[in-house]
């Protein structure tokens, strides 16, 4: 009896880690399974798309520098998604914040060209995030005040977004030539890419740091992470947050303002969206042009329900999708499938981590095998 | 000028413009009624259009593709019922997974099966059920002429759609259907309690707002557009959310509100050739729609009470 | 042969077992009071019965007739109704629409309404229970909806009707009502089950009494062989005390004082239409009305969650009539709420989370926005520890404790603040007996340090035992006032029902709205 007892503790410890990460693992693995069986259905071999997949996103420094690339906007998103979810907000309209975010880095990386990067660089970042809470204001006061639901009016100022940066790349603010685009950004705004950091004899002794296309950005999505984990857990305003989020009448009660907290956090979730609209822009595309955002907002909801909302969880979802983004050209290459396969999996991951009960008896019939298995 | 903007073709593509809202924000109204939140109206409409469309390419038929196009959007509304009914799933972020897996399953198809993305060929689409000439001078064919225009030009889902609102509103009110539906989505324990399914009644809601989702898409792409694009719904799916909240959660309402959206976009068409006189960008019209969203949703709310247990999974203790 | 038997039924719920090998009788024309307490197993035992829970052990049988029952409509079938605690009526809808929800009258899908409505009208008019079948059930008091449900049942061919704690809301002339409607259904051929934890009711109404503690039956009885204090006895398992000894203190300071108070409800009509009244430090004033009379909106104002729209409040002489929740909490105003679950705490957050609402921006808690978690983890260590909290630590989270463990963390953390004043609404709702004189004992104590306690309760009996003074609230005014000793149960009961010179006492009784709420 002694010996079972002292067994207890450990387990319990693995049982709390299994619940914690084991339902999103859980989820991920069988939302590949399906999308292999899908693949499979379609004439695909899922063996090899999925070995292309692999080689496409972690093959080698550069593939890996890859994802790592697709994984930089893909964290700020879901750290957008998951700071409103904390808060029972659910922002779906990441995407529009995230655009406003892009398009005043665009805007005012060519204005700020002749300055010094130390500038730059910061007012860009800062700007992009004031943009992208500004765009999430209208949204979070016509919550608070009048309640009307954010899931409408968030999606509706996305959809305005995308026309506000059509006209702009179209007219306003389009640069010289054919391409409805604007001018590049100047150097001094843009965010370099890691391996122009180093030196090429630092490049030769240690290759892995050839990362490819992969730019500084992801500097500012890890610590945009780590600062909302620790707003959330050791800050008023991350606590008031987590009230509002699961309850809303008890906030109140314990004279909480539920008002203030939503537009707060809403305007938080649209700075951190706007945030990923500028290391887009900062650091990949150097400019904006019609739906340069390619639905990251919409991919962030998905990370951030991966991660069950955790800041640093969201770091590993987000690479995990933005490896099978970054695999996902070779996988149509090498293995012939389309790359929409990849957000038919991001689906199917959103419902197997929502369905929980799903997950869950997997898990248990795992947990069972394993126990009758021990005895 | 305004007697080249205020023409029957601008009432009648009103009516055209409102079919698919309409049919989607009925939907919505059955759906929210007993108690289950449909924001995967958006993606149910966009599967009802893609396998429609590509039924009649297979076929040839536009009346096949439109029965397909329901059934798509039944058996795609079965998954949101399984997860928000059986699994007690947020039913917000299933109705975003299905958008999500629209946009993923139509794009990876039409890939698979055209070999290619964007859009689809064009192919055949209903006709107008009536085909009256309006000639002549005069009052009396002044007044034909915006009849016919206005009312005797569309194809058969534009009109089955006014049947549609009407019937469900009375059926909402005077039967025993429509009872428990409105008494569901109150309070489902008490209907627990006078001895009927609530998972019964919300299951036959939620499919019949899929099937109504899927004729929204069916007319769509077989009646209005003639292809199959990515994408194309557009945030449709939400606008007809709001129509349902504007329209007071009742089939009527939601049709006049879809109405009342398909006037503000059929203007917008129509404006757009005095596009110089007035220089105004082409986008800012596009917008109109979503801006006209936000204005109702924000302007109703509060005011507007929806089914009090909308949205909260019923767990039978 | 009983028209209903359980043989050894049992149901375990995940940890508990809520009910043990039970087994009961009801024989026709006969009216079994199920007696326990909260928490003993009596609604799950008759959920069960009506198939909204199922057994994991056990027989039922109807007329000598195993049956199974696996849902609601199979106990309807069977002749079962029941008429539950919270109430399952369709506030948008009409008496008629909820009465004959499920089994309507028609053909085709299509529903007769003027037969429903006929139906209805014969029923009505056979029972005695008068109601207009047209009307909202969100228009009607409390006691009328309750008659709407026991004519659903009737409506459904219940011959076996169960009342769980049917009396919890109505007044004692409202109880004395329903027990003559007990009566005569049992005259018409009905077996009624009366679920309670009220000895006097017990007492008054049943033939036989089924004493159940801890999920399983201790005893049987009838009204003639025991009386209550046996039957306390019987239902906690030991001696209880049903009054508690107050020591005399002397009022101090007015500490807090309301005047001429009007407080808007939701729905926009006058809750609270000019309400006066003083509470000094060392008293504890109670507030006693039947639900809906304006007591939650009148908390609402004091602890700064409703704005009134006139009249003032103040705090040891300072205005607080503005006062926003949070800075009503910073000048010494605790509030134990009424919805525990829904206001008093957060079922996610763990005990340690929930100790610090309220005090999660001042210091030592927190300093310029960061919360020091350090302190927070010693406070409430040391509130579990002073409020005998029983838990394994301050990890766990609000959720998995019991009802009377998370009262004891809201009054932990609203008393642990050291405040002037104490308004505890309905602090002991749903509580067991342990619980309950847990709360009666915080609250006396805070009497003895002289603190000032404004306490709303619908139970007549707490009322009585821990009140200094005590103000009649109906329809939104305070009718009348007593001093403790001078109140019995009967005439707080007339004052709460209108009683005693308002504008109600001279129409009929059967179409008085007696103790109708504010809201109409």
């Amino acid at each position: 009896m002694s010996e079972s007892r002292q067994v207890v503790p450990a387990q319990r410890a693995w049982m709390t880690l299994v619940l914690k990460a084991g339902t999103p693992l859980v989820s991920a693995i069988l939302a590949m399974g399906v999308g292999s069986l899908i693949m499979w259905v379609s004439g695909y071999d899922p063996a090899a798309a999925f070995a292309a997949l692999f080689k496409g996103s972690f093959g080698g420094p550069k593939q890996f520098g890859e994802t790592i690339l697709r994984a930089t906007p893909l964290i700020l998103a879901g750290l957008a998604v998951g700071y409103g979810f904390r808060a029972g907000l659910f922002n779906i309209g990441a995407e529009g914040q995230l655009m406003m975010g892009g398009l005043l880095a665009a805007w005012l990386g060519v204005e700020m060209a002749g300055l010094p990067s130390a500038v730059t660089v910061p007012v860009l970042l800062i700007g992009s995030a004031l943009a992208g809470a500004a765009w999430a204001f209208i949204p979070a006061i016509l919550k608070a005040r009048i309640g009307a639901h954010e899931v409408i009016t968030t999606m509706m100022f996305s959809h305005i977004a995308r026309f506000l940066v059509q006209w702009l790349v179209n007219g306003p603010i389009k640069a010289p030539g054919q391409t409805p685009q604007t001018a590049p950004l100047g150097l001094s705004g843009q965010l370099p890419r890691i391996p122009t950091l180093f030196s090429e004899s630092t490049l030769e002794a240690l290759p892995f740091l050839g990362l490819g296309r992969a730019h500084t950005g992801i500097l500012v999505a890890l610590l945009a992470a780590v600062a909302v984990w620790l707003v959330l857990k050791y800050t008023t305003l991350g606590y008031e947050n987590r009230a509002v989020g699961y309850s809303p009448w008890a906030s109140e009660t314990a004279g909480i303002s539920v008002q203030w907290t939503t537009v707060k956090a809403l305007c938080i979730s649209g700075a951190l969206a706007g945030l990923a609209g500028a290391v887009e822009v900062m650091g990949v595309h150097h400019r904006v042009f019609d739906q340069f955002s390619a639905g990251v907002g919409f991919t962030g909801i998905a990370v951030a329900l991966l991660a069950k909302n955790h800041p640093l969880g969201i770091i590993a979802a987000a690479m995990l999708f933005g490896a099978l983004q970054a695999g996902s050209g070779t996988m149509q290459l090498e293995a012939g499938v389309p790359q929409k396969i990849i957000l038919i999996i991001q689906a199917l991951v959103i419902f197997f981590v929502a369905a929980e009960q799903i997950v869950m008896w997997f898990i248990r019939k795992r947990q069972k095998e394993a126990i009758s298995g021990a005895e | 000028m305004l007697s080249d903007v205020i023409t029957p073709d601008l009432f009648a593509a009103a009516l055209r413009i409102a079919t698919p809202l309409a049919l989607a924000a009925i939907g919505g109204t059955i759906c929210e009624r007993s108690g289950i939140v449909n924001i995967a109206l958006e993606g149910i409409m966009l599967f009802g259009a893609f396998f429609g469309t590509a039924t009649v390419l297979a076929t040839g038929s536009p009346w096949l593709g439109v029965i397909v196009a329901v059934l798509a959007g039944v058996i795609v509304s079965a998954i949101h019922a399984t997860a928000s009914i059986n699994l007690r799933t947020d039913q917000v972020v299933s109705g975003t997974a299905i958008n999500l897996l629209a946009l993923g399953v139509t794009g990876f198809l039409m890939e698979l099966w055209y070999g290619h993305p964007g859009t689809t060929e064009p192919i055949r689409t209903l006709q107008p059920v009536f085909h009256f000439t309006a000639s002549g001078e005069g009052v009396l064919n002044e007044i034909w002429r915006w009849i016919n225009g206005v009312f005797l030009s569309h194809t058969p889902i534009v009109y089955a759609t006014i049947v549609i609102a009407l019937a469900t509103h009375w059926a909402m009110y005077h039967t025993r259907w429509g009872l428990r539906l409105r008494a569901l989505g109150e309070h489902p324990r008490a209907v627990e309690t006078a001895g009927v399914s609530v998972a019964r009644g919300r299951w036959v809601a939620v499919l019949m707002s899929g099937a109504l989702g899927g004729l929204a898409g069916a007319n769509l792409s077989i009646e209005q557009v003639g292809v199959f694009q990515e994408n194309f719904t557009n945030g449709r799916g939400f606008i007809a959310l709001a129509a349902n909240i504007f329209g007071r959660w009742t089939p009527i309402g939601s049709y006049l509100a879809s109405l009342l959206f398909g006037f503000a976009d059929a203007l917008q068409i129509k404006l757009q050739p005095f596009r110089d006189v007035v220089d105004i960008p082409p986008q800012f019209f596009y917008m109109l729609p979503y801006v006209l969203t936000v204005v109702v949703v924000a302007g109703v709310m509060g005011r507007a009470i929806g089914p009090a247990a909308v949205g909260v999974p019923y767990e039978k203790e | 042969m009983p028209v209903l038997e359980l043989r050894d039924v049992t149901k375990v719920f995940p940890g508990v077992v809520a009910n043990d090998k039970v087994s009961f009788t009801l024989e026709e024309r006969e009216i079994v009071a199920l007696l326990g307490e909260n928490g003993a197993g009596k609604s799950t035992l008759m959920n069960i019965v009506y198939g909204l829970l199922s057994a994991d052990h056990g027989e039922i049988l109807v007329d000598g007739e195993p049956v199974k029952i696996r849902s609601s409509r199979q106990a309807i079938d069977l002749g079962i109704g029941m008429v539950h605690q919270h109430f399952m009526l369709i506030e948008p809808l009409t008496v008629t629409e909820n009465i004959v929800l499920g089994r309507e009258p028609g053909r085709f899908g299509v529903i007769d309404i003027g037969t429903a409505r006929k139906r209805v009208a014969e029923i009505s008019e056979r029972y005695g229970l008068r109601i207009d079948p047209d009307a909202r059930i969100s228009d009607l008091e409390v006691g009328l909806q309750q008659r709407v449900e026991i004519l659903k049942a009737l409506y459904q061919g219940a011959r076996v009707l169960i009342l769980d704690e049917p009396t919890a809301v109505l007044t004692p002339q409202e109880v004395r009502e329903l027990f003559a409607v007990v009566r005569s259904l049992v005259d018409e051929g009905l077996s009624v089950v009366f679920i309670t934890h009220k000895l006097e009711e017990v007492m008054a109404v049943a033939d036989r009494i089924v004493v159940m503690r801890d999920g399983a039956v201790v005893g049987q009885t009838r009204p003639s062989e025991t009386d209550e204090v046996g039957l306390a006895r019987m239902m906690v398992g030991r001696d209880v005390v049903l009054r508690i000894d107050k020591k005399p203190v002397a009022c101090g300071e007015t500490v807090l004082e309301v005047r001429e108070l009007v407080v808007k409800s939701d729905r926009g009509l006058d809750a609270v239409g000019g309400v006066s009244f003083q509470v000094c430090g060392g008293e504890v004033v109670a507030v006693a009305g039947v639900g809906g009379n304006g007591q939650t909106e009148l908390v609402e104002a004091i602890v700064g969650l409703r704005k009134p729209v006139s009249g003032s409040i103040a705090l040891k002489g300072n205005d607080i009539t503005h006062a926003s929740a949070r800075s009503s909490i910073e000048v010494g105003v605790s509030h134990v709420p009424e919805d525990r679950h829904r206001r008093g705490l957060i079922l996610q957050f763990n005990i340690a989370e929930n100790l610090l609402l309220g005090d999660h921006r001042v210091a030592p808690y927190a300093r310029h926005g960061v919360i020091k978690l350090r302190e927070v983890i010693s406070m409430a260590r040391k509130r579990i520890e002073d409020y005998d909290i029983r838990t394994p630590s301050e990890k766990v989270l609000g959720s998995s404790l019991s009802g009377g463990n998370q009262q004891k963390v809201v009054i932990a953390r609203e008393l642990g603040r050291n405040p002037e004043l104490l308004v505890a609404a309905q602090p002991t709702r749903g509580l067991d007996v342990g619980a309950i004189e847990f709360v009666h004992r915080q609250v006396l104590a805070e009497r003895e340090a002289g603190k000032a306690v404004l306490l709303i309760s619908l139970e007549l009996e707490e009322v009585l035992s821990l009140a200094d003074r005590i103000l009649v609230m109906y329809e939104g005014r305070i009718v009348k006032e007593f001093a403790a000793d001078e109140a019995d149960a009967e005439t707080l009961g007339f004052y709460m029902t209108g009683g005693g010179g308002t504008k109600l006492e001279a129409t009929p009784p059967e179409a008085s709205p007696a103790g109708a709420g504010v809201g109409e």
